[in-house]
């Protein structure tokens, strides 16, 4: 049976819509690999990036994850008001290390509620989403507050080996991802999303496999929190609600399937860059604001529907 | 290794359903041992006993003599049992090599996967297989991409990876061609050399007698033989999974007889096929109720489901001489076709809707827009009373209903639709015997009426008390017809399990 690159790498689709908007931000941005340029440009994508790689984990072991976006919001608030903009480095580490466990408790929430009670994964984290977001506005009530300007510029202005932070942090990622997926709990993870039933008749964990990925995927959030409040130095609750939405588009523009056991952490990853460079194209095309949702959502509904249509022809000709 | 397993008097139930009442099996090293039976007689619940997958309510089994318990398939292949299952425990979209390790993956030093081992272990079992594989088949294959065949040894292979000593294969052959068949049961040879233990359950008398040392026959939950293959013959084998005794008087429409039925074909079916039919043909009249026979899964479900559009066909269908190609169950059901499908729950009721809304879907039409609900409440309430429907009223959800109940809103609403061509598959299946009773009497006044039934039922007895012509069908083919005198049990049962040819006598 022949099946094409396409269809056999879902990545490869991701990878080549990723190369497609660097070459028309590229040629509206001339300057984009120029060190600083780049740097600007990948502090942004960093959060979302994070994000993707847990709901990217999620989808694969056959659930989703809406709540991550209120995680963000509380490891945001808790920051901002925590650490505040005259506090000191330790205090910030400090409360980065509870940031974590923040997100470890509230993936464990999400898992416990969907591996262990069997509740539908939409539903249960549609509605622990706004108990996070509402516990973040509980301690966040009004933007405002924020982390020391110098922790900022830590994130912001680093450049190790004149390498944006960015790169640093993603490659640590992929060889945690790649080193995992290549364990038996990587296996476990595909055969959870693939077929449930049949991966528990072989003896696969599959509660425990489920309530992994919420963990995993709270734990990303967390990050995702840590790195957009140093990346904006100041804090509000709101501000991870807008990102669950881009983190799944960015999974599915990442070659996943929806219904779980197909593609990977990769694919992703380019998902969330391109849609971020999608955004900065926006921008630079100078299109009136009133248009920019519009337009946005146009290109990503019609890179969405793209495999779906070359499939509807393939099939059309059978 | 273990010398021998024995079940006894194994008791199952499903809900009110008993599927095993006094289920008996000895299983020894070095012998295989054939399971049969008909359908429905308890021979899968025999197998999922000893493989874990039910819990017993009664009875017990013994290992070497001394009593355990299974509690689990983990429980069971602890114990070196394993299960080549039916319906496949394979993961679609993982690869031949990642189905077959999955759980035991061999390990490198740092904790991951050894590609090569893996690479290494699975093209050595797949080795056992060589040259019977008709596509490309690696260790790198997604098990999604390959054919039925081809995924059924994989589960073969899965099942044997850990090097059990005893294995059940159910079914397996079913999906197999006649090489690869050939290949397992060299294998099952050599494995029986080793010591092992194999329980072979199939309908397929012609491998039952190539294969088995020993048989053992289950009837209606009960084991009622066992011996030496050697000792008894494919007749005496047939003899011992029928019934004697007739549970249920038929009605049999007395009006309907040979003159009375309209000679003119209605429905003429030519050389229908897709991938659960290879080239089915026949005529129904007018007024006949064809039965459609033959074990569980052998293309039955494809036929009606084609006939009514639901799923692509090559071939012809006519329809009193004029040709139809229904590409949706729509234009099946302008032109006068109704299905009641096999899985009510799933395909035939939306369960959580009122019983109202399920017998009228199909018409809404009719009551204009905006609708006219109490007219359209009259006429389900007629459909009601005419089919004796036990309800506390229409507004209550389908799922409130007994099977035989559910199973008569789904007739009933395709019967307010007037349909011409009555598309039947399993429709008594978990249904009490009163409602059967009415069931039986409701198909005779329709094909009086002139409807074109065809009936696919897992029950013989039925098949043989209703209709007039009995289509047996064997591997997506119709193996045999019978009718008037020919139309016996014996007969349909041996020709449903393949042996004997055009309705020839056994």
């Amino acid at each position: 049976m022949k099946r094409s690159l396409v269809t056999r790498q879902p990545a490869f689709f991701a990878l080549i819509l990723l190369v497609i908007s660097l070459a028309i931000n590229l040629i509206l941005q001339p300057n984009m690999f120029a060190g600083e340029t780049l740097n600007s440009n990948m502090r942004v994508f960093l959060p979302i990036i994070l994000l993707t790689v847990g709901q990217a984990i999620v989808i694969l072991g056959g659930g989703i994850d809406i709540s991550v976006g209120g995680t963000v919001s509380i490891v945001n608030a808790v920051l901002a008001t925590r650490v505040g903009l005259q506090g000191s480095t330790e205090e910030m580490w400090k409360f980065v290390l509870l940031s974590l466990l923040i997100g470890l408790i509230a993936g464990s929430i999400n898992g416990f509620f969907i591996a262990f009670l069997r509740l539908q994964p939409i539903i249960t984290t549609y509605a622990t989403s706004f108990l996070y977001v509402g516990l973040a506005l509980f301690i966040l009530p009004n933007p405002g507050g924020g982390i020391p300007g110098t922790l900022a510029g830590l994130y912001r202005n680093s450049m190790p080996l004149r390498f944006p932070l960015a790169f640093y942090v993603i490659a640590v990622i992929l060889l945690i991802w790649w080193y995992a997926s290549s364990t038996r709990i990587g296996k476990f993870l595909y055969a959870v999303g693939g077929k449930a039933d049949a991966a528990y008749e072989t003896g696969v964990p599959v509660t425990w496999v489920q309530f992994g990925t919420y963990v995993a995927s709270g734990l990303m959030a967390a990050l995702a929190g840590v790195a957009i409040t140093m990346l904006s130095g100041s804090g509000n609750a709101e501000i991870g609600v807008s990102m669950t939405l881009t983190s799944i588009t960015a999974v599915v523009v990442g070659g996943n399937a929806l219904s779980g056991g197909v593609g990977g952490v990769v694919g992703p990853v380019f998902g969330a860059i391109t849609l971020g460079i999608i955004q900065n194209i926006i921008s630079f095309a100078n299109i009136n604001t009133w248009w920019e949702t519009f337009v946005k959502a146009t290109i990503i509904v019609a890179a969405l529907a793209a495999p779906g249509v070359v499939n509807l022809f393939r099939r059309r000709k059978l | 290794m273990p010398e021998s397993l024995s079940a006894r008097n194994i008791v199952k139930h499903y809900g009110g359903v008993v599927a095993l009442s006094d289920g008996n099996l000895d299983v020894r090293a070095h012998e295989v041992v054939a399971l049969v039976g008909a359908n429905g007689s308890g021979k899968s619940t025999m197998s999922k006993v000893i493989n874990g997958v039910v819990v017993l309510d009664g009875g017990q089994l013994l290992l070497d003599d001394a009593p355990i318990q299974l509690s689990s398939p983990q429980a069971a292949k602890k114990l070196g049992i394993s299960t080549v299952f039916q319906e496949l425990s394979l993961i679609p979209q993982m690869t031949v090599s990642e189905n077959i390790w999955l759980t035991r993956e061999p390990l490198n030093r740092y904790g991951t996967v050894d590609r090569k081992a893996v690479q290494a272990r699975t093209e050595e079992l797949l080795g056992l297989f060589e040259g019977t594989f008709k596509t490309n088949l690696a260790y790198d294959s997604p098990v999604a991409s390959l054919p039925p065949d081809e995924k059924q040894i994989i589960e073969i292979l899965k099942a044997i990876s850990f090097d059990p000593w005893m294995i059940i294969l159910d079914e397996a052959t079913a999906s197999l061609d006649s090489r690869q068949v050939q290949r397992l049961f060299e294998l099952v040879q050599s494995w029986k050399e080793q010591g092992k233990s194999i329980v072979f359950v199939s309908h397929r008398m012609e491998e039952i007698f190539r294969i088995a040392d020993r048989f053992s026959v289950l009837r209606n939950g009960r084991t009622v033989g066992d011996g030496n293959i050697k000792d008894i013959d494919e007749k005496q084998l047939v003899k011992l999974m029928i019934e004697k005794e007739s549970v249920l008087g038929f009605l049999r429409g007395e009006a309907r007889t040979e003159e009375k039925i309209d000679k003119e074909a209605t429905l003429e079916v030519e050389n229908l096929s897709n991938d659960g039919l290879k080239g089915v043909s026949f005529k129904v009249h007018r007024g006949e109720l064809l039965g459609i026979g033959g074990l569980r899964g052998q293309g039955q479900r494809h036929l009606l489901h084609s006939l009514f559009g639901d799923i692509p066909y090559l071939g012809t269908v006519k329809l009193s001489g004029k040709e139809l190609h229904f590409k949706h169950p729509r234009d099946a059901m302008r032109n006068g076709f109704a299905l009641v499908p096999g899985d009510r729950a799933k395909e035939g009721l939306l369960y959580i809707r009122s019983i109202l809304d399920n017998l009228l879907i199909p018409s809404w039409k009719r009551y204009g827009f905006p609708l006219k609900i109490r007219k359209a409440r009259m006429d389900a309430t007629k459909t009601g009373e005419n089919l004796n429907l036990k309800m506390a009223g229409l507004d209550e959800p389908v799922s409130s209903l007994s099977g035989g109940n559910a199973q008569k809103v789904v007739i009933g609403k395709w019967l307010s639709r007037e349909p011409q061509v009555l598309l039947l598959d399993d429709p008594t299946k978990g249904v009490d015997v009163g409602t059967k009773a009415e069931f039986y009497a409701l198909l005779n006044r329709l094909s009086e009426a002139g409807k074109t039934i065809i009936f696919y039922s897992s029950d013989d007895e039925e098949l043989i008390g209703l209709c007039d012509r009995v289509l047996v069908m064997y591997d997506g083919m119709i193996r045999t017809e019978l009718s008037g005198d020919s139309l016996t049990e014996q007969n349909l049962i041996a020709a449903s399990l393949g042996i004997a040819e055009q309705g020839g006598a056994v």
